[in-house]
């Protein structure tokens, strides 16, 4: 999840997954399935779900998203992580943002785990997804297995 | 002529090497420590460096570059416009060290730097010239005396300046003392001379001026006008020809005053006569400026002349290959001048690194810029990236161009004025061809406040910035899994 800006406006969002060419990015609650290629380093094509077609230029400059679209600049500028995601921070949980099926699990209870660690593999929208530990720590509880759905929200694996 | 230096950075001296290549002629570019990677430092056959970042120190340093030229074999230079092209101490510095100087000899460039002298000679060569003073005798006295003369509003000019600078415009007999005051001190601290001159002051005027072109052997023709009146702070920022105010027969009697100012100069080489036309269509003489203008490139797309070419050949002592009947001018031509400035912070300079640049393309489109991905933009020098040139065979037909020009530019990383130019040549009033020195200050003072972006865009953009490998982004950030910043997983 990122808080972002652009003018005077800001929004919550969060790229979510690839699949078949698509990239679902949830923007204020909003999920929309993007048909984005690149066509060149900074500049990519756009198809809409009515077959109209955009040209997109954006660049990353540190926290600056630098985007021309339709002959306008922007300047999107990414904020501080929500303050929702330290609180889950300190639970010590690691969660499942959107429905999907674990097919891997990397680690086992009483593991020592560095930080960035690959913990559970997780397929979401035919795209495979490690799920990393967000610091180190000992794997207090796993609780899912290979094979089973995740829904969101749904603590996977706690550390202590 | 076989090896010229370019004694300029950006935009202009990436053009004139074009041509010099195009001429089978060498090319040497000089950078400051500050555009080491500048894109017009390759643009040249070789380039030596002249010094620091600062201009005095570099492109305003005569010693270095004359040096620079030395050292490389050159036996031209290429001036370009701004820092020493209308120097005549360089001009002559050059012709001292037994090189050719790509423009008019250095008593031209002193006597049309002196306004006062350039419009007493251009008053006996019968050019008009506002009513004024421009007398030796600079009393405070005299001064008020000849402004209540002259009538109010009266402006006050200094007469070795330029760039607007030390220029006051006195409604009120009364003000006119701290007025010129004023004037002076600061004509004194820009210039070193605080002699000045004054003119009736007219109101709502258009920038007209005629491009002139002469060689040694005294033939003086002109390329027809070019009007420049969409200026802010006395910069031009949109330019055209032919210009939409005049008539047929304005414009004949424009052309002459221009042929006939330049052979009053005893002019050589390009230059271009600026007059300011009134709303009655009289016109009077403003000054001269003695080099290659920024906006030559109009008239190059209306009469199909290389202006750089042409200054070139006549520099190396040739006749000019055309006679007046010879310049025939077709259809219309816009420029739009793209600064690193942001046109809704009061045209604030925005240095920076130019991130992705697409230049636009397609019919009777030109782009001529000094730019390229990964040049930084520092505040050291003046703000022009690029212009955007285009041609139409009518004047509609140019506007709808440099629209769709101007949205397929695309610049990111430095704010630059693109969106504020393509208001400007779709409003009705530009349209219109209702165009003066105040146009921006009348039509676009006001601030239209950050456009708003469609969520589905926004993510779009983040969508395809997910596709972008990783090592696009700053060292600082590569080892960054980009599935944490904007990934698919909330870490807990």
């Amino acid at each position: 999840m990122t808080r972002l800006s652009a003018g005077d406006h800001e929004y919550v969002a969060l790229v979510q997954a690839h699949a078949d060419g698509r990239t679902r990015v949830m923007v204020d609650g909003t999920a929309f399935d993007l048909e984005v290629a690149r066509l060149s380093p900074g500049s990519f094509a756009w198809r809409r779900s009515d077959e109209r077609t955009d040209v997109l230029h954006c660049v990353r400059e540190g926290r600056i998203v630098h985007l021309s679209w339709r002959g306008a600049t922007y300047k999107i500028e990414e904020r501080e992580e929500g303050a929702s995601t330290h609180a889950r921070a300190a639970h010590g949980g690691l969660e499942a943002p959107m429905p999907g099926t674990v097919i891997a699990v990397r680690v086992v209870v009483g593991q020592r785990v560095e930080k960035g660690a690959e913990v559970l593999v997780v397929e979401a929208m035919k795209m495979e997804n490690a799920l990393r530990a967000p610091r180190e720590g000992v794997v207090k509880a796993i609780f899912v297995k290979e094979g089973d759905s995740v829904a969101p929200g749904v603590v996977l694996v706690e550390l202590d | 002529m076989r090896k010229v230096l370019i004694a300029n950075r950006g935009e202009i001296a990436v053009r004139v090497a074009r041509t010099c290549r195009a001429l089978g002629i060498a090319t040497v570019a000089v950078y400051s420590e500050a555009d080491v990677t500048a894109r017009h430092v390759f643009a040249a056959d070789e380039a030596l460096p002249i010094g620091p970042a600062e201009a005095s120190r570099s492109y305003l340093d005569i010693d270095a570059i004359v040096a620079a030229a030395r050292r490389s074999g050159a036996d031209a230079i290429h001036p370009g416009y701004g820092f020493l092209s209308q120097n005549g101490d360089f001009a002559e510095a050059v012709a001292t060290a037994g090189l050719i100087f790509v423009g008019p000899p250095a008593a031209v460039h002193r006597s049309m730097g002196d306004k006062s002298a350039a419009r007493r000679l251009m008053a006996s060569a019968g050019v008009p010239v506002l009513p004024g003073y421009d007398g030796a005798d600079q009393g405070d006295e005299v001064l008020a005396s000849e402004a209540a003369r002259i009538g109010w509003p009266v402006m006050i000019k200094p007469s070795r300046g330029g760039g607007g600078k030390g220029m006051r415009v006195v409604a009120r007999p009364e003000d006119f003392a701290s007025a010129l005051a004023a004037s002076r001190r600061e004509a004194r601290g820009a210039f070193g001379d605080d002699a000045m001159v004054l003119e009736r002051f007219v109101s709502r005027p258009r920038h007209v001026e005629v491009q002139v072109l002469a060689d040694a052997a005294g033939n003086v023709l002109h390329l027809f006008e070019r009007e420049c009146s969409i200026q802010r702070r006395h910069q031009k920022v949109v330019e055209e020809t032919p210009s939409p105010a005049l008539t047929d027969d304005q414009r004949r009697r424009l052309c002459v005053a221009g042929v006939a100012a330049a052979r009053a100069a005893a002019y050589v080489n390009a230059g271009t006569v600026e007059f300011l036309l009134d709303a009655d269509g009289s016109f009077h003489f403003l000054e001269m400026n003695t080099r290659l203008q920024v906006e030559h490139p109009v008239t190059e797309a209306v009469t199909g002349l290389d202006i750089v070419r042409l200054q070139l050949e006549i520099a190396a002592g040739r006749a000019l290959p055309l006679v007046q009947e010879d310049v025939v001018a077709r259809g219309h031509a816009l420029e739009c001048r793209l600064y690193a400035e942001d046109p809704d912070n009061d045209d604030l300079p925005s240095p920076g690194r130019v991130l992705h640049l697409v230049a636009p393309e397609g019919p009777g489109v030109r782009f001529d810029s000094g730019i390229a991905v990964g040049s930084e933009v520092t505040a050291h020098y003046d703000p022009l990236l690029a212009k955007v040139v285009t041609w139409g065979s009518d004047r509609a037909e140019a506007a709808a161009r440099m629209r769709r020009a101007l949205e397929d530019t695309v610049l990111l990383g430095v704010t630059t004025n693109r969106e504020r130019l393509r208001e400007i040549v779709g409003h009705p009033a530009f349209l219109r061809g209702e165009l003066h020195t105040g146009f921006l200050d009348e039509h676009f003072a006001t601030d239209p406040g950050p456009r708003s972006l469609p969520p589905e865009a926004l993510g779009a953009a983040l969508a395809a910035l997910s596709l972008e490998p990783v090592s696009r982004s700053r060292p600082s950030e590569s080892n960054v899994d980009p599935w944490s910043t904007v990934g698919p997983w909330r870490l807990a």
